[in-house]
């Protein structure tokens, strides 16, 4: 108590003839912004806070912190579009619950068209058939769990093996992405369809892959594999019946039959990018149900 | 302030009326003198000293601001700078930011997974609640004999980083990530439950298995109810609650297996 006394008479003596609380609570605030717990041990740092060197340090730290901030969030928007991405993720129960519906069961359902607003899709909440990435997020996050399930069920399960599996889903995805992207820049598609919708579409297989699995784990290896079939067949004609309508001309996406090498070769290229998903949802669970 | 100008005049008054008594013509150098031993010499200025600030020192401005933690502590370093007082400083609670009215408002609000959340308490970011039960949680653990603080730590951190990512993505507004944290560590109060339960009675068969299932959707009802009533998000609790029912998920496997 005597000490802590006698070091602050120092500057309190000097506070008398040259008032610096202007700049030293203007830095102290910049200090106090930090969480509580420092704030604990300002009791011996007072003397530290009063010295103009270290308001000065102080202040020019946290100017510094506020600043690669600033930074990080410039740079970051430049390469992951942050506005875009929260398109994809304006969705609500509603929407999921018809898209799920639309992916397990997509025969009944008529109109394809995605809906515009002056130029720009609308957001998912307000049409079904608008891409999204809710969904491909959950459902990749869902099929790693499943899959560290499965194996724990196989007595192979180790946490290890969770990021194996989460890292080669992911590579498979991307590998996935950019083969699309770069038959469609050889077919020189004249597309409004971004990566991002393409990382989308890709990501719906997810869920069927996910059904196949729970059903294997639940009721055995026949029920595994006829749900997975019923889920390919399902996201096969909801791939051709979606990317009809961006990948094909016009007169062809009404499904009369157009003549013409080009539109030939879109249509082989939509029905590779739907043949391909079945492929890829047998070959990711395959090895998780013995 | 104010108190120290009070403080201010008052040396003032016994410094003249001391130069007037002893020396004549020191001025500046003798105004300073008294100053710098204030308690030693004169008894006058000894209980003037210690009477002013104890009566100018607003106490009340601590807890009228014990919401915003920020603001508290801007005063009180240089109000004790300058009064070098040990009574005026806050409670140490106080300083810590930790509200335990607050905690409790907070856990009832877990507990009652039906009732609809209020949205400003989660205003003020509060670890220290969620740091317990995280604690908590390693603990009953180890009472099964299993030692993973490690796993709980790791999950728990990738955990809020993914929700906050995901919030951040589909809320109007932004939210923080000591808000996630908060909340996230909050609602992990029946998963410490679900783990007691898991040293007494073993959760492998047909009844711990609905328990588990019956906690994971407690938790994760109580964490998206709060998300929603803090960040004004409509129609969307289900798809908060999936998250953090996977998220929860993965602390059941912990304790299950």
């Amino acid at each position: 108590m005597r000490l802590r006394n006698t070091s602050v008479d120092g500057p309190e003596g000097s506070q008398l003839f040259e008032d610096t609380s202007g700049p030293a609570a203007g830095s102290q605030t910049g200090y106090s912004n930090q969480p509580a717990g420092p704030q604990a041990a300002g009791f011996p740092a007072q003397s530290i806070l009063s010295d103009p060197m270290s308001n000065l340090a102080m202040a020019y730290g946290s100017s510094l912190a506020s600043q690669g901030r600033e930074m990080v969030d410039k740079n970051l928007d430049r390469f992951i579009p942050i506005s875009k991405l929260k398109y994809y993720f304006a969705v609500d129960t509603l929407y999921v619950g018809k898209k799920l519906g639309l992916l397990v069961f997509p025969y009944m359902h008529e109109n394809w068209e995605v809906c515009y607003q002056q130029d720009t899709p609308v957001a998912p909440r307000f049409d079904v058939n608008a891409p999204d990435l809710y969904i491909p997020a959950m459902g990749f996050i869902t099929y790693v769990l499943v899959a560290g399930l499965a194996l724990g069920t196989q007595n192979k399960f180790s946490p290890e093996l969770l990021g194996v599996q989460a890292s080669s889903a992911l590579v498979w995805l991307i590998m996935e992405v950019l083969a699309v992207l770069l038959s469609l820049y050889l077919v020189t598609v004249n597309t409004d369809l971004t990566t991002i919708d393409l990382l989308a579409f890709s990501g719906y297989k997810y869920v069927g892959m996910i059904i196949g699995v729970v059903a294997g784990l639940l009721f055995g290896r026949l029920a595994y594999y006829l749900s997975l079939l019923w889920c390919c067949v399902a996201i096969f004609v909801f791939m051709i019946r979606t990317l009809r309508l961006k990948l094909l001309s016009e007169a062809a996406a009404e499904g009369r039959l157009v003549r013409g090498t080009r539109n030939q070769l879109r249509m082989y290229l939509t029905m590779s990018i739907a043949a391909a998903q079945p492929i890829f949802m047998y070959w990711l669970t395959y090895h998780l149900i013995r | 302030m104010s108190g120290f100008d009070n403080f201010n005049t008052d040396f003032y008054q016994s410094s003249y009326s001391v130069d007037d008594q002893s020396q004549a013509g020191y001025g500046y150098g003798n105004a300073e003198n008294p100053y710098n031993k204030p308690y030693g010499q004169y008894d006058y200025s000894q209980p003037v000293g210690y009477a002013s600030p104890g009566v100018m020192q607003p106490q009340q401005q601590y807890t009228g601001q014990i919401f915003q933690p920020t603001q508290t502590y801007t005063p009180s370093p240089s109000q004790s700078l300058y009064t070098s007082s040990f009574d005026d400083e806050p409670p140490l609670l106080e300083e810590l930011g930790i509200n335990f009215d607050h905690i409790w408002q907070k856990t009832l609000t877990v507990l009652h997974p039906m009732k609809v959340a209020d949205g400003s308490i989660m205003n003020e970011t509060d670890l220290a609640g969620p740091m317990v039960f995280c604690l908590a949680f390693g603990a009953t653990l180890l009472l099964s004999g299993k030692i993973q603080f490690g796993y709980v730590y790791g999950i728990s951190a990738i955990g809020c980083l993914g929700m906050y990512c995901l919030l951040n993505l589909m809320s109007m507004t932004g939210v923080s990530f000591g808000c996630v944290a908060s909340v996230l560590g909050y609602c992990l109060l029946p998963m410490i439950l679900l783990s007691s339960f898991g040293v007494l009675l073993s959760l492998q068969g047909m009844m711990g298995i609905i328990l588990t299932a019956a906690i994971i959707g407690w938790c994760s009802l109580s964490a998206s109810k709060i998300f929603i009533s803090a960040l004004a998000m409509d129609g969307q609790q289900l798809l908060v609650a999936y998250p953090c029912a996977l998220l929860y998920g993965v602390f059941a496997l912990i304790s299950v297996f």
